[in-house]
């Protein structure tokens, strides 16, 4: 008798060994120049599987990000969210308005082999740490640019945040229940993170091509082209001569579909794609004289609007007779899509993300203990490791600038007192914990010695 | 602004003097490079082929589409009466029978049709497999492994293969196995990640008071690019060492950890934050309003553009109580409504143009300060996806491409995302017909018919 399937795949995912595995991105050296958080979470995939992150921040001022928290709440000093982002990364200040703080990142590109930036479009062309710049000393290098609008362009100097990209690409119009009344963002900066991630996929895609063929390239990657390629709308209108409208909580693309309240005042999400599923929602409803109704018996027949209505009052009115457990039991034994609406703290809690290990357990060695969420990726022998939080503004710069510049301890301490690099001030987000030691920290006060 | 073929605008901003002039030409030049098509340039994943076979299931269809953006052969295997997901569509609207989102996301692959149901069938796709890079498993968790065709069979047969499971509770642990028969799609992934939780006006009369889903299919699209890194890391991994693996994809956690929130505020706060309707939990304002015309989009959440907003408004007086952004951010929503109040009015007082018009000028004079210290508050027109379709810069970066597969009407397609210099991803055909490629697929991996 074979092992049974999910004891096979249990065996491969086991998270007990994860600290034995290898590193898919070891060996990789990325120079993130990145804020806020497109760009930032680049690196964070990349610094995850192993690759080394260089974050250079500005001095006394930090990644804007570090000091901007939800409510202004903050987690030992400093932001949890910034934490989030920035996990595996070396931090250095580095004033970049200076020459010989350009200098520093030169030739910190030149060992790198990915360069991530988001600042507006042509501004580090400015600076002359651009793709140019860098590629002359290092050819194979990968650089992506983040910006709103891209490179080239009328509105490439115009600015973009989550939100504005969320509107100059048309979504902002799409949530909401519509009527043109209201109208909703995506939360949490999706506007940030699907490019991100889309970014994420070019550098790692380059990262093969070069592998493959030794040349590196320029990336130019967009927030608004980014959330542009997840819309049907463009395809809808040019066949139909109409704009796709908001449609509350319905899918127009699966019929019936919503978020429902059950009988314990609870909300699940139930969508039916297929006529497979529609058949067995039928049998788990006690329905099944409604698969016979021509109106309802073909998906191409249940999406159409006047049909899909009917159907899902057909379903809301069973869900409400229904708590939710009953209803997701069913689902389970007889296989339509529907699942609870989580919160934040349900997600934290939830031990199959847990046992995933996509939400962790991680003590860190400035900020002890935490729970925090790494991917819904997971890769069986080379897996993604948290391995350290954030740390304060220019924290790494003694450890970065000896061990990988060659400088000694006491050039670095003259660029410290040229303010070529620098440290936190006194805000929280910036500054480490207040009960943490930072004359005993081995790394902050690294020194490897003068050279020879 | 008018656009010149990339060349004297492009720094017109921030290039002043002799210095940055050898950046600005060598820039430029690659930007025009870039401006062009990509025909003929090499392909990123030209060495790469892609299996890819799944039952309704969109995050794995388009995780594939990325990954054939970048050049790789893909070769979508379909039961003969079709994979289910061609019918999925915005009100049964569709092309030549396709549905809109199977044919956007159509693009550059290959189609073939196989019974794996028949033993025939199983021998065929493992001869597929024998030869793939990568093979993207889509279908009910277990069914193919039930098939002889899984990661467990291969991983003995193949080891260089890259095995790419993608379902809502993944392919391991034990919530894995009991909801093994849920069946993936977009609204239900978004809801296992919290994210309607997140979204609308709890004050709003029942049921327009529900948690509220995003009107894009966010979790699928997050889940496919998950999908993509995923596969993209595991091959460079591949390349390196000759080993391939298992790679594990739950859609229903997709947008929960990436974006990461959720998790963190549930930690740090022990509890789950209320929904705000239209505020930000971290910034103000940062949102919709109401123009005399139409919504307007506004983000000025820094203390300088904050302020920028007021001199703009004359309404100087509102510093004083909202100077900083800890004052205007707060769990106290009623508090945040008496200032909410006062932009409303004073926004509802233009029309859309005039007040992006306003901003747009008081920003501009705003960066050339010394000290930067007057801010950049944002106020663009919410655009509708038609008004995006008539701006020029999406024309001039080639943005959209025009299709007419079935020759009775031309419309548009996102393009591929992003721009590269070197191997630049592109659309190469929309062609998506059932078994479209049966045979010319069937004969280069010398399939049995």
């Amino acid at each position: 008798m074979p092992e049974d399937y999910f004891s096979f795949t249990s065996q491969l995912f086991d998270r007990t060994k994860i600290s034995e595995k290898p590193e898919a991105l070891k060996g990789i050296r990325v120079l993130d120049l990145a804020h806020v958080i497109f760009g930032p979470v680049i690196s964070k995939w990349l610094g995850l599987f192993g690759a080394e992150v260089i974050k250079v921040e500005e001095p006394d001022e930090g990644d804007p990000w570090r000091t901007a928290s939800y409510w202004a709440k903050y987690w030992k000093d400093s932001n949890p969210f910034f934490q989030c982002f920035n996990p595996n990364k070396h931090f250095v200040a580095i004033d970049l308005k200076k020459p010989k703080g350009k200098e520093l990142v030169l030739e910190l590109a030149k060992k790198s082999d990915v360069v991530v930036e988001n600042f507006r479009a042509g501004l580090v062309e400015a600076w002359g740490i651009g793709y140019t710049t860098v590629s002359k000393i290092n050819p194979k290098v990968i650089y992506i640019s983040c910006s709103g609008y891209g490179q080239w362009g009328p509105l490439r100097f115009f600015p973009s945040w989550d939100l504005i990209a969320q509107s100059m690409s048309g979504l902002a119009q799409l949530t909401g229940f519509g009527g043109g009344k209201e109208t909703y963002k995506l939360p949490d900066y999706y506007g940030d993170f699907f490019p991100g991630l889309l970014g994420a996929v070019s550098v790692l895609a380059a990262l093969n091509y070069r592998e493959k063929t030794g040349k590196g390239q320029f990336i130019d990657m967009t927030q608004v082209e980014s959330l542009m390629r997840i819309m049907h709308n463009w395809s809808y209108m040019g066949l139909t001569g109409e704009d796709l409208k908001s449609t509350g909580n319905v899918d127009p693309t699966m019929a019936p579909s919503g978020i429902f309240k059950t009988s314990d005042g609870k909300f699940v999400a139930i969508a039916i794609a297929t006529d497979e599923q529609f058949l067995v929602l039928l049998e788990a409803m006690g329905k099944k004289d409604l698969a016979e109704d021509k109106r309802f018996r073909e998906t191409s027949e249940r999406l159409k609007a006047q049909n899909a209505d009917e159907i899902c009052k057909v379903l809301e009115g069973w869900v409400k007779g229904k708590k939710e457990a009953e209803i997701i039991a069913l689902a389970e034994e007889k296989g339509f899509p529907a699942a609870p609406v989580m919160d934040d703290f349900s997600m934290m809690k939830d031990e199959w993300r847990r046992e995933r290990g996509s939400v962790v357990e991680f003590e860190d060695e400035m900020y002890g203990k935490g729970i925090w969420p790494t991917l819904a990726a997971a890769l069986h022998k080379t897996p993604a490791k948290l391995k350290s939080l954030s740390r304060p503004v220019g924290y790494h710069n003694h450890y970065v600038l000896q061990k990988l510049l060659g400088l000694s301890k006491s050039e670095v301490k003259k660029l410290e007192k040229d303010h070529v690099i620098g440290y936190w001030t006194n805000r929280v987000g910036q500054k480490p914990p207040s009960y943490y030691n930072m004359e005993k920290d081995p790394i902050f006060n690294y020194d490897q010695g003068e050279k020879k | 602004m008018k656009e010149e073929s990339g060349k004297t605008q492009v720094f017109s901003r921030h290039l002043v003097g002799k210095a940055t002039s050898e950046h600005l030409a060598n820039f430029n030049k690659l930007l025009a490079d870039m401006m062009g098509s990509p025909e003929g340039k090499p392909e990123t994943l030209q060495d790469t082929t892609v299996i890819e076979v799944g039952q309704a299931n969109f995050p794995g269809i388009i995780s594939s589409t990325l990954l054939a953006e970048f050049g790789a052969e893909v070769i979508k295997v379909e039961p003969p009466e079709g994979d289910p997901a061609r019918k999925i569509t915005h009100y049964g609207v569709n092309v030549n029978g396709v549905g809109i989102p199977f044919f956007m996301e159509g693009r550059n692959k290959h189609y073939i049709t196989l019974d794996l149901d028949s033993e025939k069938g199983r021998e065929n796709f493992k001869k597929l497999a024998s030869k793939a890079d990568v093979v993207l498993d889509a279908t009910k968790p277990g069914y193919l492994d039930s098939l002889g065709i899984g990661y467990r069979q291969f991983s003995q047969s193949h080891p260089g293969l890259v095995y790419v499971a993608i379902s809502p509770y993944g392919h391991f642990t034990s919530k894995a196995r009991e909801k093994c028969n849920i069946p993936d799609t977009d609204l239900t992934a978004q809801a296992e990640a919290g994210y309607p939780a997140l979204t609308g006006n709890p004050q709003a009369p029942e049921p327009y008071n529900y948690p509220l889903k995003a009107g894009v299919w966010a979790a699928s699209y997050m889940s496919a690019a998950l999908a993509a890194a995923g596969t993209l890391t595991a091959l460079l991994h591949k390349r390196k060492t000759g080993e391939g693996q298992m790679v594990d994809i739950a859609t229903y956690d997709a947008i929960s950890t990436w974006q990461g929130f959720s998790i963190v505020w549930g930690f740090a706060f022990e509890m789950p934050r209320v929904r705000v309707g239209n505020f930000d939990w971290c910034l103000f304002p940062y949102g919709y309003y109401e123009a005399k015309d139409g919504f307007v989009t506004v983000a000025a959440g820094a203390d300088a553009d904050f302020r920028g907003l007021l001199r703009i408004f004359g309404r100087w007086d509102l510093e004083n109580d909202w100077r900083f952004l800890f004052d205007r951010i707060t769990d106290d929503i009623d508090k945040l409504k008496v200032l909410e109040a006062d932009f409303k009015k004073e926004l509802a007082k233009f029309t859309r143009k005039e007040i992006v018009r306003k901003t747009l000028s008081y920003s501009a004079s705003a960066a050339k300060d010394k000290l930067r210290g007057k801010g950049f508050p944002i106020v663009v027109e919410t655009r509708s996806p038609s008004e995006v379709l008539k701006e020029e810069h999406w024309k001039i970066r080639n943005s959209f491409l025009e299709v007419d597969p079935a020759r009775n009407g031309k419309f548009k397609i996102p393009s591929s995302v992003p721009k590269m210099s070197e191997s630049p991803p592109r659309i190469k055909r929309v062609e998506c017909g059932l078994g479209a490629d049966n045979e010319k697929i069937y004969e280069k991996y010398g399939l049995e018919k």
